[in-house]
Formats: C-alpha cells, sequence, structure tokens
C-alpha cells in the first residue's frame, strides 16, 4: 500500500500540475481580477482596486459589448436550432441503412479537422465572391440577378453569412454524436416497428427521440461551450475592426485587454476582461445544469 | 422470409431518396469548397479573377507553391507547428496514460473528484484563463517562447486525454498486474511494460486527436507568439491573408491555405475512422 501511494503520487503529479496551472490557477485569478478595476493585464495586484461589480455595470453599459452577446445569442439559437437539425437529419438519414454511410460521415465531418482559418478563407474567397463566386454562379446560371449580384459579405448580410459558414462546418461533429448514439438503439425495436408497419416519422419520434435524450444534452452543452469561444470566425469576417455584425464577446475582450493596433476606439480595460470571461463561464454553467436537469427529470418520468 | 426483408429493403432505398438527395449535396459542396482552394492554388490571380481558372490556358503554376513556401515564410511557420505538435502529442501522452491509469486502478481519496476536475477542463473557455497566464508570461519575460507554446499545448491537452484514456484502463482486465505481481515485477514496471502498450490503440487515436487540435489552435498561439519566427501555422496563415489582400498576391495565398491544411487532410484521409472514433468515445463520456 505504501508502495502504491508512491506511484499514485508520482504518477498523478505532472497531469495535476497542468491542470492547476493552466486550469485551476487563471480561473480563481480571472474571478477575483472581475471585481478589481485593473488597467494592463499584467500590472502586478497591489495596483488592483477593488470596486465591485463596476466592471460588470460598465460592460453592460457598452454598446457593443451588449451588441456581441445580441450576437452569440443569435448563434447559439438560431445556429443552433440549425445545426442541430441537420445534423440529427444527416445522422437518422446514414444509420437507417443508407449506401456509402461511412464515406458521406467522414465528408460531412471533414471541415472539422481544416483549420478553421482555412475553411473560412474559403467561403469569404470562393462561396460568398460577388463576381467569380460560388454562389454568384450558380444564381447566374439560373438568372435569378439580383441574388447573383448580391453582396452576401455587405454590412446587412455579413452576421447570417458568417453564421452560415460556421454552422456549416459544426455540423459534422454533433452529427457524429447523434450517431454514436443511434447506433446503440437496439436493432430489433426498430426491425420489430418496421415490420409491424410504423413508418420513418413514427419509428424516429417514438424510438430514436426518447434514446436521445443524454445526447441532446452533450450536444446542447458542447454547442454551448463552442458558442462562447466563437473569436475566430468573427476576426476572419471583419479583419481589421470590430464591427457590430460579427463581434462576439471574446473578440471584445480580446479588443480592451490585448489591444490590436488598428483600433482606437475602446479602452484598455482588463478589469472588464476578465468580467467577460466570467460571464462565459456562467453561460457554460448554466447551460450544464440546465440540461443536467431536463435529464433527470426525464428519468424519473420513465 | 428474405425475400421479404429484401423488399423492406429496396422499401428502404426508395424512401431515402430525400436523404441520399441532401447528403449528396453536402458532400459535393464540401468538395467543391476545397476542390476550388486547391485549383486556384494552380492559377494565376487574374485566372481567378476571370472565371476562367479550371481550364489551366497558362498551364499549372506550382511556383505559387514555392513563392509561398519561401517567400511569405510558409515553412517557417510549417516547421515550427510541426515541431510543437509532435513534441507535445509526445509528450501528453508520456504524462496523462500514467495519470489515466492510476485514477482507473486505485482507490484513493479524491479519485473521483479529480476525474471529474478533468473532464471539466472541457468546458473552461480559453477566454477565462487566457489572462492570468499571459500576466505570469509576461512577467516571466517568457512571450514568443517556443518551449512555453509547447508547455501551453501540453497543459491545455493532459486533462482531455486522461479522461479519455481512463475508460481504456478500465477496460483492461486486473489479472495482467496480478501475473506481473506473482513474476516479481513492481508496479511500475508492470504500467510501463505491460498495460501502457496494451491501450495503444486509445493512444492512436487520442494522439491523432490531439495531433489535429493542436495544429489547428489559434487563439492561445495567437496570443503567446506574435513574432513571426515561432508562429504555428494558423496564426502565420491568418497575417498572410491579411497581408495578401494588399499585395494582390491570390495564387500565392491559396497556396499557403493548401500547405496549411494539407497534413490534417491527409491525416484525415488515412485515419478517419479513428478520428471520428475519438469524437464519438470523448463526447459521450462528457
Amino acid at each position: 500500500m505504501k508502495k502504491n501511494r508512491t506511484m499514485i503520487i508520482i504518477f498523478l503529479t505532472p497531469a495535476m500540475i497542468c491542470y492547476l496551472l493552466v486550469f485551476l490557477y487563471p480561473s480563481i485569478r480571472t474571478t477575483i481580477m472581475s471585481f478589481f478595476a485593473v488597467e494592463s493585464v499584467s500590472d502586478p495586484i497591489s495596483t488592483w482596486s477593488f470596486n465591485g461589480l463596476e466592471n460588470y455595470r460598465t460592460l453592460f453599459n457598452t454598446a457593443i459589448f451588449r451588441q456581441s452577446m445580441r450576437n452569440i445569442a443569435s448563434i447559439w439559437l438560431v445556429g443552433g436550432i440549425g445545426v442541430m437539425v441537420t445534423a440529427l437529419f444527416f445522422a437518422v438519414s446514414l444509420t437507417n441503412g443508407m449506401k456509402f454511410s461511412k464515406f458521406f460521415r467522414s465528408v460531412i465531418y471533414l471541415p472539422n479537422v481544416v483549420s478553421a482559418i482555412a475553411m473560412g478563407t474559403m467561403w469569404i474567397n470562393y462561396v460568398y465572391n460577388s463576381s467569380y463566386g460560388l454562389l454568384h454562379d450558380i444564381f447566374a446560371t439560373l438568372g435569378m440577378t439580383t441574388l447573383s449580384e448580391t453582396l452576401w459579405t455587405g454590412p446587412d448580410k455579413l452576421f447570417w453569412s458568417m453564421l452560415v459558414a460556421y454552422s456549416f462546418g459544426m455540423v459534422g461533429y454533433h452529427m457524429l454524436i447523434f450517431m454514436a448514439s443511434i447506433e446503440q438503439i437496439p436493432k430489433d425495436y426498430m426491425e420489430a416497428a418496421q415490420i409491424e408497419g410504423a413508418n420513418v416519422f413514427q419509428r424516429f419520434f417514438h424510438i430514436t427521440l426518447p434514446f436521445l435524450r443524454g445526447c441532446f444534452r452533450t450536444n446542447i452543452v458542447m454547442w454551448t461551450v463552442f458558442t462562447v469561444a466563437f473569436f475566430v470566425w468573427g476576426q476572419l469576417f471583419s479583419p481589421v475592426n470590430l464591427s457590430n455584425a460579427t463581434v462576439a464577446p471574446m473578440n471584445y475582450m480580446y479588443e480592451i485587454v490585448f489591444g490590436s493596433s488598428a483600433s482606437t476606439t475602446t479602452v484598455r480595460d482588463s478589469g472588464a476582461g476578465a468580467a467577460v470571461g466570467v460571464i462565459m463561464m456562467i453561460i457554460v454553467i448554466i447551460a450544464f445544469s440546465a440540461t443536467n436537469l431536463i435529464v433527470k427529470n426525464d428519468d424519473v418520468e420513465l | 422470409m428474405a425475400k421479404k426483408l429484401r423488399s423492406l429493403d429496396h422499401h428502404t432505398q426508395v424512401r431515402l431518396i430525400p436523404s441520399y438527395v441532401l447528403v449528396v449535396t453536402w458532400a459535393i459542396f464540401t468538395f467543391v469548397l476545397i476542390g476550388w482552394v486547391f485549383f486556384a492554388s494552380f492559377s494565376t490571380s487574374q485566372e481567378i479573377f476571370s472565371d476562367s481558372m479550371f481550364k489551366f490556358e497558362s498551364g499549372f503554376h506550382f511556383e505559387n507553391y514555392i513563392r509561398a513556401w519561401n517567400t511569405q515564410k510558409v515553412s517557417v511557420y510549417f516547421m515550427n507547428s510541426l515541431m510543437y505538435t509532435v513534441v507535445s502529442c509526445t509528450s501528453i501522452i508520456l504524462i496523462a496514460s500514467p495519470a489515466a491509469y492510476v485514477l482507473s486502478r486505485f482507490k484513493f481519496r479524491g479519485n473521483l473528484s479529480i476525474q471529474s476536475l478533468l473532464a471539466s477542463a472541457l468546458g473552461i473557455p480559453a477566454i477565462m484563463i487566457v489572462m492570468p497566464l499571459f500576466s505570469l508570461v509576461s512577467r516571466l519575460r517568457l512571450t514568443n517562447n517556443r518551449w512555453l507554446l509547447i508547455f501551453l499545448y501540453i497543459a491545455m491537452n493532459v486533462p482531455f486525454t486522461t479522461f479519455f484514456l481512463l475508460a481504456f484502463f478500465k477496460s483492461l482486465s486486473t489479472t495482467y498486474e496480478e501475473a506481473a505481481y506473482i513474476d516479481g515485477c513492481s508496479p511500475m514496471g508492470t504500467f510501463w511494460r505491460i498495460m501502457f502498450p496494451l491501450v495503444q490503440p486509445g493512444i492512436i487515436t487520442v494522439t491523432v486527436f490531439n495531433f489535429i487540435t493542436i495544429w489547428n489552435e489559434y487563439f492561445m498561439s495567437m496570443i503567446f507568439a506574435n513574432k513571426p519566427k515561432v508562429r504555428p501555422v494558423s496564426v502565420g496563415l491568418f497575417n498572410m491573408i491579411q497581408a495578401m489582400r494588399y499585395t494582390g498576391d491570390w495564387g500565392g495565398m491559396f497556396a499557403s491555405v493548401v500547405i496549411v491544411f494539407l497534413p490534417t487532410f491527409l491525416l484525415y484521409i488515412f485515419l478517419s475512422e479513428r478520428i471520428i472514433q475519438g469524437v464519438t468515445a470523448g463526447a459521450i463520456k462528457g
């Protein structure tokens, strides 16, 4: 037993140091920092001055931060519904006896292994390009001139263009999670229902969906985690300055803490930056607990 | 019965037609998207703009790649990323697998709490941890240090990897350890010589997964590596794209995009089954 104790300590210490140094310590320090007035991120603690919830108040009084929260709310809700419906549809189709399903599954997941920067470049420079882009060509061939001449990355369409491009890549990940759960549904259920004459929709609503409750939880939590970390796509679609259409809280935090050189509109405020971090963390915790509750309540009913 | 099943199958295929249409359209779109960049990377900027790209009237322009690789410093970013990913992926396994083994095998106080702590790391957004790390790093004057970047890549991926490998160690029978003990092998020796090699499938899966994550990592790298000399591909590519808008070298820009996504793309072509297993196994437990 004594021997095991040393072994446990030796084997566990490096991993725990990683966790403590990179996850636990920074999380605690960010939380504390969010209650202090801190100008530069590298200011020593002695220069911090306590100001309670002032940072949070400042944030919610800042128009662009409120806009960034509205943006991720749209991403979460509209993008989330779009992605989940598409992912579930593909997952059900591919597990329902489609030919070449492994091939299609790999292709649909493919955008996830390609760098987001590369994917974004393809969308911006090809799909959305208004003179030689894919959408332009398709609509021009169909004779829809107004649509073919649309400036997809113009200010009024920018957010939705960005959301479509982002969601396109996310479908594969959520589809895989749905597929893994669907494959665990005993085959006999489906076969029995099929022989008894239940149609696709009946089978889907009465067998597949009830089995997928836990899987929805995973998908919603992960979607929330990805949404609060929304950053690269916002930067790709508005590379120079923060724009109302594409700003996400993380872009705003980057601007006020690390400040990109091009911007003159924002002042350095690391305390507020920390508060952005805490708000994002709280959103994840809420998503996690809320979905946990839903699943637990359902289990009681069973 | 066989006939009935076959007709059921036929029926299924007919009813799946709408699914086929959508899935095939989606797949074609993905191919067109990636294929276009690939073709564009062999064209001149004029051809890209004039819609006559696929004809290759002026031949294939391999010099786009040479230009990207040499003048645009893609070679530097590529080599940096290669070094970062290889060193980090190896270290992650060396740190995470002993921890996973101990957590899966021994009962001790705090074991379960440690497991849930590690799992929770997946939900901690980078925005929550980046500021204290940056302030620590700048006080230690370690910005733009290769080893610091590698340390961050390692530490950020150890919790998930440990969590992922736990299940693999749990599924191994304890008879291996008993036999090794009887033969006089020390517990640590047993781990490295017997248990570690047995979880090889899990290690390969999670390593491929880590490779892709680290290769594509953007946010942390952008903050901690702002000198071109230490930049990994994702940050390098972003800066290149911004610069390319002004230089107008579109062929070179698309060549850089291809160079950057080619390693993960090739890895995926050969190992897509493993990667997919990794996603689903990790997510179900999470």
